[in-house]
C-alpha cells in the first residue's frame, strides 16, 4: 500500500506537524480555501486531545485556571503525540510532564495532584472484581493467616506525596465547599484510590498502612507483610485497616481467573 | 444476566447516549426506541461498561466506533478489534458500525475521522479490512459515509460509488449519515441526489442526523446543534428514495437536556411515519 500510505502520511504530517498540504489535495472549494480546511483538521486534532486532558485532569485545571491549563495542554500535545485510537489512554505522562514544566515550577504539589487524577481516571476504567466481605474473611482459619495472600481490587492504587493531595482533590470536587484552607506543609500524604459501585473514591492511609498495602500489592504474604510493618511501626493497627479496605470494597476474591 | 434478544435495530428514532445522560436515562427510563454509544468509551470495562449493561437491559443498543480506522494504511489494530469483539460479546448490540475514514499513518494517531482518496487501490484495501472486522465479530458491520473538509484530486470514484462497491464486495451494511452528506454538498460540491441514487437501498440499515457549525465558510461536523431545516429536508428526500430506517439523533458537544434530544428524535419519528409509514 505504498501509495495510499504515502498520501495518508503526508496528510497526517500536515495536521500534526503543520507541514504544507500535498499537491494531491484539491486546493479550491466552493466556500473556503484549502488552508481554512486544513486548519479545521489541525484544530480538531488539538481540540480533541485538549478536551481529553481536561476530562482526565479537572482538578489540575481548576488549580491553574483555564488560560494556564491551555498553555500546559498545548505544550503537552506538542510533545506527546497520540499513540492510541482510544483517547482514554491519552494523558498518562502528565504528572512527569508537569514535573519538568518550567512555568509550573512554583506549584510544587501540581505533579502529584496530576498523578492522583490519572490514578482516578484509570480506576474508573479498571476491570471489575468480586469484593469479599467481613464474613468471608472471618471464615479463614487463624492458622492460615501467616501465609495468606490477600488480593486488592484492580482499581486500588496508592499515590504518595509530600503534599496534602487528597485534601486538594476533595476541595475541588463538584459540590465541595468553596471555602477551604489547605496547609501545604501539614506533612506527607498517602492517597488511596478505590472504586465501589462505579464511584471512584479518594481516601488517605497512614504511613504504616501504606507500607503494608504496597507489600500486599507486591504479592507478599499477610504474615511477612504485617511483621515488616510492625518492626518500624509498633502501633500499626491491622484490624482497622482491614475493615477500611473491606468497606471500600478493595479486598477481592483471589480465585478470579485462576 | 439475560438480555432481551435483538439483532437488528427497531425502525424508530433513537438517540446518541453520552455520559451526561446515563443517570437520568436509568432513573426515568424514558420512551426511547434505542440508543447508540461510542465503543471506545467502554473498552476499559469497569464503571462505564457496568452502566451500559444496565442501559442495555432496557433498550436495544447500537455500538458505534470512532477509532477503528478502516482506511488507515497501517495494519488493523488487533487490540482495538479484540476489545470490540469482547464488548459485542457482553453487550449483544443490535448494530455495530464504523466510519469510512482513517486515523493512523506513519505512527501518528489522529483521533479524528479523516478522508482519503476514493481509488480502486483504497477500495480493495478497505474491503479487505471490513472483511477482517466482520470475520472477527461474526456479524455485519455498518460503514458510515464521512463528512469532509478536504478532498483528493485523484479520486477515481465518488464516496457514494465507493460505499456501494464496498457493500457488494464485503457484504457490509451502510450507515447513511444525512448531515455528513449535507456537509459534503456544501463543502465539496457533492451532488446529493447522485449520492442517494448510488446507495443500494437494501444495504442501508441506519440513518444519522445531527447539527453542524460553520468556520470561515466551512461546515464542520460538530454535533453541537439541533438538526437544521436543510438537513431535515434532505432527510425527507432520503426517506422517500430509500425508505424508513432506524434513525439516530447525534449530539456530542454542548449536549442539551435529554428532553431536547427526545424532541429531535420525535421529529425524525414523525417524518418516518409521515413520508413512509412503518416500512420494513
Amino acid at each position: 500500500m505504498a501509495t495510499l500510505n504515502d498520501e495518508l502520511a503526508d496528510f497526517a504530517r500536515a495536521i500534526v506537524l503543520r507541514t504544507a498540504l500535498s499537491p494531491q489535495i484539491n486546493l479550491s472549494y466552493p466556500n473556503y480555501s484549502a488552508e481554512v480546511a486544513i486548519e479545521v483538521y489541525r484544530n480538531n486534532y488539538r481540540g480533541n486531545l485538549h478536551d481529553t486532558l481536561a476530562g482526565a485532569y479537572p482538578v489540575v485545571e481548576q488549580l491553574v485556571g483555564n488560560d494556564f491549563f491551555r498553555l500546559l495542554t498545548h505544550k503537552y500535545i506538542e510533545q506527546q503525540l497520540s499513540a492510541n485510537a482510544n483517547l482514554h489512554h491519552y494523558g498518562a505522562e502528565m504528572a512527569s510532564f508537569i514535573a519538568t514544566f518550567e512555568p509550573a515550577r512554583e506549584l510544587i504539589y501540581l505533579s502529584d495532584v496530576a498523578a492522583l487524577e490519572w490514578a482516578c481516571h484509570c480506576a474508573y476504567f479498571a476491570e471489575d472484581a468480586d469484593s469479599i466481605d467481613l464474613a468471608r474473611l472471618a471464615q479463614i482459619p487463624p492458622e492460615q493467616y501467616e501465609n495468606l495472600h490477600l488480593y486488592l481490587h484492580p482499581a486500588c492504587q496508592l499515590i504518595p506525596s509530600k503534599y496534602p493531595i487528597a485534601d486538594i482533590w476533595h476541595a475541588h470536587q463538584p459540590g465541595a465547599d468553596s471555602e477551604f484552607h489547605i496547609d501545604l506543609h501539614k506533612g506527607s500524604c498517602n492517597a488511596l484510590v478505590s472504586r465501589k459501585e462505579n464511584v471512584v473514591c479518594v481516601s488517605e492511609l497512614p504511613v504504616a498502612a501504606a507500607e503494608w498495602l504496597l507489600s500486599i500489592q507486591a504479592g507478599i504474604a499477610l504474615g511477612a507483610a504485617t511483621d515488616a510493618v510492625l518492626e518500624s511501626h509498633p502501633d500499626f493497627d491491622l484490624q482497622s485497616l482491614l475493615i477500611k479496605l473491606l468497606h471500600l470494597g478493595m479486598l477481592v476474591d483471589g480465585d478470579r481467573g485462576e | 444476566m439475560i438480555l432481551p434478544a435483538t439483532d437488528t435495530l427497531p425502525c424508530t428514532a433513537g438517540i446518541g447516549l453520552r455520559a451526561t445522560h446515563y443517570r437520568e436515562v436509568l432513573e426515568s427510563l424514558p420512551r426511547l426506541g434505542w440508543v447508540e454509544v461510542h465503543n471506545e468509551n467502554f473498552f476499559g470495562g469497569g464503571a462505564p461498561l457496568n452502566t451500559l449493561l444496565k442501559v442495555r437491559e432496557h433498550y436495544p443498543v447500537s455500538l458505534h466506533g470512532v477509532g477503528m480506522g478502516l482506511a488507515s494504511s497501517a495494519p488493523l489494530d488487533s487490540a482495538h478489534l479484540s476489545a470490540l469483539q469482547r464488548l459485542c460479546a457482553v453487550v449483544q448490540p443490535a448494530a455495530v458500525s464504523e466510519h469510512l475514514c482513517w486515523n493512523t499513518a506513519s505512527g501518528m494517531v489522529i483521533n479524528d475521522l479523516l478522508p482519503f482518496p476514493y481509488t480502486h487501490q483504497a477500495l480493495s484495501h478497505v474491503a479487505n479490512r471490513v472483511d477482517q472486522v466482520q470475520e472477527k465479530l461474526g456479524r455485519q458491520l455498518l460503514v458510515e459515509n464521512l463528512s469532509s473538509y478536504l478532498s483528493f484530486a485523484h479520486s477515481e470514484m465518488t464516496e457514494g460509488e465507493f460505499l456501494a462497491e464496498l457493500t457488494s464486495r464485503s457484504g457490509c451494511g451502510i450507515l447513511f449519515d444525512v448531515e455528513n452528506l449535507y456537509v459534503n454538498v456544501r463543502n465539496l460540491g457533492v451532488d446529493a441526489m447522485a449520492f442517494i441514487k448510488a446507495m443500494p437501498a437494501e444495504a442501508v440499515k441506519e440513518y444519522h442526523l445531527a447539527g453542524y457549525s460553520i468556520r470561515e465558510g466551512c461546515l464542520v461536523d460538530t454535533h453541537d446543534h439541533p438538526v437544521y431545516p436543510e438537513v431535515w429536508q434532505l432527510y425527507e428526500q432520503v426517506l422517500s428514495h430509500l425508505g424508513a430506517r432506524p434513525t439516530l439523533i447525534e449530539w456530542d458537544a454542548d449536549i442539551p437536556e435529554l428532553t431536547v434530544l427526545m424532541g429531535e428524535a420525535a421529529k425524525a419519528q414523525q417524518r418516518m411515519e409521515h413520508i413512509h409509514g412503518y416500512a420494513e
